[in-house]
């Protein structure tokens, strides 16, 4: 590796000043009254947005920052575009950076489209010149025609945005940064986007990319950062940093379920549900899951009085409150002898033919006439994924079958 | 830490550096204000004259000041109004500028000085283009005989420069603070007003029957930097050297302080935008 990093973070922390301490902004009459006028000098207080980065990014790698909202994912944007400075460490850039975090911004309204994509390309660190010899092109990328030359307050939204976006792609950056730029403008455009940033690739910029869409996400980028308060959780090939994000999230709600549950769960404690579990097939708890993979349901029960009439039951439902699959004990056949002790109770699927999307499971031990020993709605939530996107909340295994060489099948 | 001298010197070699993009900047801000307005210049004259005009009208005729001047009385005003306006206006601008380009220093690589620089020079901008107008009312009253047309207003380059170095530091120590101190707009105002009338602008100097007034006027730093002013412009009359030198120490001083205090700000600037 002899060529050096387009971009290289090491140690890289930023604090932010609590600016809103005495919950309000500094006001200069009471910085005076309290003698404390060089107070904003001091950051050794404040809030930690990013906390001991190390990235390295290759000239023509394209590398994802990935993690929840407030991870410090766009600070760490800033700090790479020289926007901020860190507190800590080093950031090193070779060549022209150029950041797209707000396409348009600081156009001025009463002025030209013309004039405004000047001042720019300018402010991206191009000549006067330069952006003259560059603004057909820009005209052209954006689309815009003969508006160039009218004042920008008479742009729509999306001209707005095509404006930005073709400005700050004709600098031909050495290293591009991305802050979720990608989300705006329409289909098409978002297309010809897609297009110009791989001509960037190819070209051999190095580029950043912050994204929500983790489909854009392992598309566009080799490798990914995961972020989250701050810290990086993990670096490596897009595919498995986004695979473990994934996960992630799918525990997380599935926590914050059980724990907003707690007030939908009900009973008269005779039977108490220790824990209610999605296992695959060697036992271990699962929050995510293919379609048509095989998982059971693990109830672990404690009984405080014994009883000769009971149920066990499951429900399957959707985020919307539908219905999609219930069954209990006494619906399949089961007659209950005696319950006492603790032990466990599993309702297997051989396969789990549900349409991929988020579900909520219900279980419940009750008597056959419904009196609740307890009964614990939501208690569990996961995710089924699959290669395609089918609607519904059924996807059992098919296939589709033409007569004659109408159409070809699908390729791999 | 860096001496201070260093530091203006740093926020002037960026400048230099980026003087394509400051001057588009400039332009766009003249072009943003004149367009769609009919007769923009005339507006940009409008200031000056109505307030020439009130108290033009209230020294005159209402509480007649005991002003003795070898030159009409509104000329004389007029002259300490303009770069009264070109500081005054300036400061006020130089409270917002930061906070409105806000967009710009955040989402865009932008270097903060930039800003400031540009509201200095559009306002400088403001300020020749008015000068015209007091030119040719000094022509029109040395026509007519009320006074002699001032040979020494070849020196007002030199005039206006230390006015530029004064307003540069001003603006430069006011845009940064404002980040940090949301009122600093409001103080401003008040500290103009007073400061306006501190300044011999529709007195002079030599009318303030009471020693200890024009003590107080004098340790006003403006009232060196509008006295050359006026001196070099319409009195035709070389500054003492004295005046010449309180001038230029004024004109450092502020530029230095200013710049200083932007240097040590430069960095949070961004983020608390």
């Amino acid at each position: 590796m002899s060529t050096p990093a387009a971009v290289r973070l090491e140690g890289v922390s930023k604090r932010y000043p609590s600016l809103t301490r005495r919950g309000r902004l500094h006001s200069f009459k009471g910085a005076l009254l309290r003698g404390e006028l060089w107070r904003v000098q001091q950051e050794h207080e404040g809030f930690l947005a990013l906390s001991d980065v190390d990235l390295d990014v290759a000239r023509g790698e394209t590398v994802a920052v990935i993690g929840p909202n407030g991870s410090g994912k766009s600070t760490m944007l800033k700090l790479v575009a020289g926007i901020l400075r860190p507190s800590q460490g080093s950031v090193v850039v070779n060549g022209r950076v150029t950041a797209l975090i707000e396409l348009g911004a600081g156009f001025h309204p009463e002025i030209s489209g013309r004039d405004n994509a000047i001042v720019n390309g300018m402010m991206l660190g191009l000549s006067r010149a330069e952006v003259l010899h560059r603004l057909p092109e820009i005209v052209e990328f954006s689309g815009i025609g003969a508006f160039i030359d009218e004042p920008v307050k008479t742009y729509s939204s999306g001209m707005y945005i095509r404006l930005g976006f073709s400005v700050a792609v004709v600098v031909e950056p050495d290293v591009l940064v991305v802050d979720e730029i990608l989300a705006v403008g329409d289909e098409a455009f978002a297309h010809r986007c897609l297009d110009r940033i791989a001509t960037l690739q190819r070209q051999g910029t190095a580029i950043l990319l912050v994204s929500h869409d983790l489909g854009l996400v392992q598309h566009v980028a080799q490798r990914a950062l995961y972020l989250r308060q701050g810290s990086p959780v993990l670096v490596g090939p897009a595919g498995s940093v986004v695979a473990r994000y994934r996960s992630d999230v799918a525990s997380e709600e599935a926590g914050e379920e059980a724990q907003g549950g707690k007030g939908r769960r009900w009973g008269n404690g005779a039977v108490r549900m220790d824990g209610v579990d999605l296992v695959d097939a060697s036992g271990r708890a699962l929050r995510m899951l293919s379609n048509g993979e095989s998982a059971a349901v693990r109830i672990a029960y404690t009984v405080r009085e014994p009883q000769e009439d009971f149920v066990f039951g499951v429900a399957i439902n959707r985020e919307d409150g539908s219905h999609i699959f219930g069954t209990n004990t006494e619906l399949d056949g089961w007659r209950p002898e005696r319950l006492a002790g603790s032990g466990e109770i599993t309702l297997e699927f051989p396969r789990l033919e549900l349409a991929p999307g988020r579900y909520l499971l219900d279980a419940a031990v009750h008597s056959k006439a419904g009196l609740a020993y307890d009964y614990a709605c939501e208690v569990l939530a996961f995710t089924v994924t699959a290669p395609v996107g089918w609607p519904g909340c059924y996807a059992p295994r098919h296939r589709w079958a033409p007569r004659g060489p109408v159409m070809s099948p699908p390729s791999g | 830490m860096r001496p201070a001298v260093a530091k203006s010197g740093g926020v002037l070699a960026s400048l230099y550096r980026q003087r394509g993009l400051v001057s588009v900047l400039v332009v766009r801000e003249l072009k943003a204000r004149y367009r769609g307005t009919f007769l923009g210049y005339l507006w940009s004259l409008l200031n000056p004259l109505l307030l020439l005009g009130v108290y033009t009208a209230v020294f005159t005729f209402v509480i007649p000041a005991r002003v003795a001047l070898p030159v009409p009385y509104p000329l004389f005003l007029f002259t300490g109004l303009l770069p009264w306006l070109f500081v005054s206006g300036t400061l006020l601008d130089a409270a917002v500028v930061l906070l409105d380009n806000g967009p710009l220093l955040k989402k865009v690589v932008a270097a903060p000085e930039v800003f400031p620089a540009v509201t200095v020079l559009s306002h400088l901008v403001h300020h020749l283009l008015a000068l015209p107008v007091l030119l040719a009312g000094m022509a029109l009253a040395a026509g007519l005989g009320l006074m002699r047309f001032p040979w020494t207003v070849v020196l007002l380059p030199v005039a206006l420069l230390l006015w530029v170095v004064a307003v540069g530091g001003l603006t430069l120590a006011v845009a940064s603070l404002a980040v940090h101190f949301r009122d600093l707009k409001d103080l401003l105002h008040n500290v103009l007003n007073l400061t306006f009338f501190l300044t011999p602008i529709i007195y002079s100097l030599e009318s303030i029957p009471v020693p200890l007034l024009v003590k107080v006027v004098k340790v006003n730093p403006f009232t060196p930097l509008i006295r050359v002013y006026q001196d070099v412009v319409l009195m035709g009359r070389l500054p003492s050297l004295r005046l010449w030198l309180a001038a230029v120490v004024v004109a450092l001083v502020f530029w230095l302080v200013g710049a200083f205090i932007f240097a040590r700000l430069r960095e949070t600037i961004a983020e608390t935008v």
